[in-house]
């Protein structure tokens, strides 16, 4: 984890929507955060905290006015910066995906980010097959299926594909699993937990879902009103409970388990992070065999 | 500045509560006001007369307490059009507006001529008024109030069978969905521009142009769709039938005093009809 320095550097970032107009709103107040090569991040807090945009910075979508982004070396305040490197460089997936899905067939779709960089067509090919394997799209079984007839799951991993199919070293995933049903979201949680094996990614996964987040990540960034207020790995994170809660934000629904054992007086170990470690906490407290 | 925040200059449909005497207004009233000083801009072809329309504007602004550079926010989208037009206007149109006119410049197939030169300023001048007019107006007016202002003057027509309620829906929903769309066409650009699109591209080149526009356009027209019916569905199960028998929650509380708003419109704009302008 120690790489020739981070890929994403964000130091002391402000953002004002709607600046000069009535409207005037700051997103982001002085944010700083760096994501090295090989993690992956969460970055969590309430609704209009920042999340969605600040990961607009990180693959140039927005330029900084104040502060500073530095996006695998390039300076995105500077104008000669090279936001094409930046962007096939850092893959973003915004929330609920499937909207810009616009071909009628899947492979096509997929293939609009390949063809767009004007590569060859074997190579598109290559790519495409490549990407909807790596989210489970069986590439020749799915291909030539219509956008329109695919379940909600589906879709969304086809939109997943048409952004890992240009091959980024960092995938930014917005909310990735919000609005699927159990059976998808799990199955979608397992796939992306793997993209960093699979598809040697680096991860930056923004998030409601305080399990999603506990089980996947390295390490987390707690935003509150634009800057941030906690951060750590998931277990330092959601150890701050009050902190939390002060926060508006609830740790993982195992951990609240293990913590109200502890708190009606059983001598329960661990944090209970996930639902696994939380299952062997209470075996062990019962005597029974993990 | 973002090359994607479209919002930022749509003034359309948003409302700003400064709770100024432009916003207490009866809509009707207003929306009366607002026809008479669109007729008076309509009506004005001279530049002395349009002097004073600038100057009416201006006190529109200052009666709705809005920053006047919000209200004219609007115009920026449209300037690259308005001085392309303009000097198309300005340079071929010469000849064939009033041959009488004295010649300005002329080179080859280009002739200014005066009167030429004074029509384009005019309508600039007036594209600008009527701009003022209408952002003042949705800034001032919530969309209820102005369904309930267009239906309620509408009302007398029922028995020409205008089907008021209807209309006053119509255009409610139209303006109700301008930043709607321009929000998701927004989502839409930044989403296919993360995945390797050049949306935009040489500004000349019309037909490549309109073909990269494709992956934004048609899930935007989708999105369309899928709100129009999202919406006939939440209007069904609340079981809407239309305007008949309907009751309001909103009832009118008109004064002396908001009558005197069209009131003043009107005779501002009678006065820019008469006004014998020397030019």
């Amino acid at each position: 984890m120690t790489g020739p320095g981070p890929l994403i550097v964000v130091e002391d970032l402000w953002h004002t929507y709607m600046a000069g107009t009535p409207f005037e709103h700051h997103a982001l107040r002085g944010l700083s955060l760096e994501i090295r090569a090989g993690e992956i991040v969460g970055i969590i807090g309430q609704t209009g905290s920042g999340k969605s945009t600040l990961i607009q910075y990180f693959n140039g979508l927005m330029r900084p006015r104040r502060g500073r982004v530095i996006v695998a070396g390039q300076n995105l305040g500077a104008r000669d910066a090279d936001i094409g490197a930046v962007r096939t460089c850092v893959g973003l997936v915004f929330q609920d995906p499937e909207d810009q899905v616009f071909e009628r067939l899947v492979g096509d779709d997929v293939a609009y980010g390949p063809r767009q960089l004007g590569l060859p067509f074997a190579e598109i090919r290559e790519r495409v097959r490549w990407a909807m394997e790596t989210v489970g799209l069986p590439f020749d079984a799915f291909k030539d299926r219509y956008t329109f007839r695919l379940s909600g799951g589906e879709l969304r991993k086809a939109a997943l594909a048409g952004v890992l199919a240009l091959r980024p070293r960092v995938l930014v995933l917005d909310e990735p699993t919000s609005g699927l049903d159990p059976g998808s979201r799990e199955e979608l949680r397992a796939r992306i937990g793997e993209f960093r094996a699979r598809a040697g990614l680096t991860l930056v996964l923004v998030s409601h879902d305080m399990d999603e987040v506990a089980r996947l990540c390295d390490r987390l960034y707690v935003l509150h009103d634009g800057a941030i207020a906690v951060t750590g790995t998931p277990r330092e994170v959601f150890r701050e409970r009050a902190r939390l809660v002060e926060l508006g934000l609830a740790p993982p629904v195992p951990a609240q388990v293990i913590q109200r054992l502890r708190e009606r007086g059983y001598p329960i170990a661990g944090d209970g992070l996930t639902v696994d470690e939380a299952a062997r906490a209470i075996a062990t407290l019962l005597g029974a065999p993990a | 500045m973002s090359e994607f925040e479209l919002l930022r200059n749509i003034t359309i449909g948003q409302y700003l509560p400064t709770g100024s005497y432009l916003h207490r207004l009866d809509p009707r009233a207003k929306i009366l006001a607002a026809i008479f000083v669109t007729g008076a801009v309509s009506f004005t072809p001279t530049l002395f007369g349009n002097g004073c329309l600038i100057a009416g504007c201006l006190a529109i602004v200052w009666l709705g307490r809005i920053p006047l550079s919000y209200a004219l926010r609007g115009l920026i989208p449209a300037v690259p059009f308005l001085v392309f037009f303009a000097m198309l206007q300005l340079l071929f149109f010469g000849r064939s507006y009033d041959p009488a006119s004295p010649v300005i410049f002329e080179w080859g197939w280009i002739v200014v001529t005066e009167a030429v030169a004074r029509l384009v300023v005019i309508s600039a001048v007036r594209f600008v008024e009527l701009l003022i007019v209408t952002s003042v107006f949705t800034l001032s007016t919530r969309t209820t109030e102005l369904t309930h202002g267009i239906e309620s003057l509408l009302r007398p027509f029922r028995r020409l069978r205008v089907p008021s309620h209807e209309l006053a829906l119509v255009v409610t929903i139209a303006i109700r969905f301008v930043p709607t769309l321009a929000l998701q066409a927004e989502r839409l650009l930044k989403a296919q521009a993360s995945r390797g699109g050049r949306i935009g591209g040489s500004r000349w080149r019309f037909v490549s142009r309109a073909r990269q526009m494709l992956p934004v356009l048609v899930p935007l027209f989708a999105f369309a769709l899928k709100r129009g019916e999202e919406l006939i569905v939440a209007m069904e199960s609340r079981a809407y039938t239309g305007g008949e028998g309907r009751t309001t929650y909103m009832q009118f509380q008109t004064s002396p005093l908001d009558w005197l708003a069209p009131v003043a419109a009107l005779a501002f704009l009678v006065a820019m009809l008469s006004a014998p302008f020397p030019f």
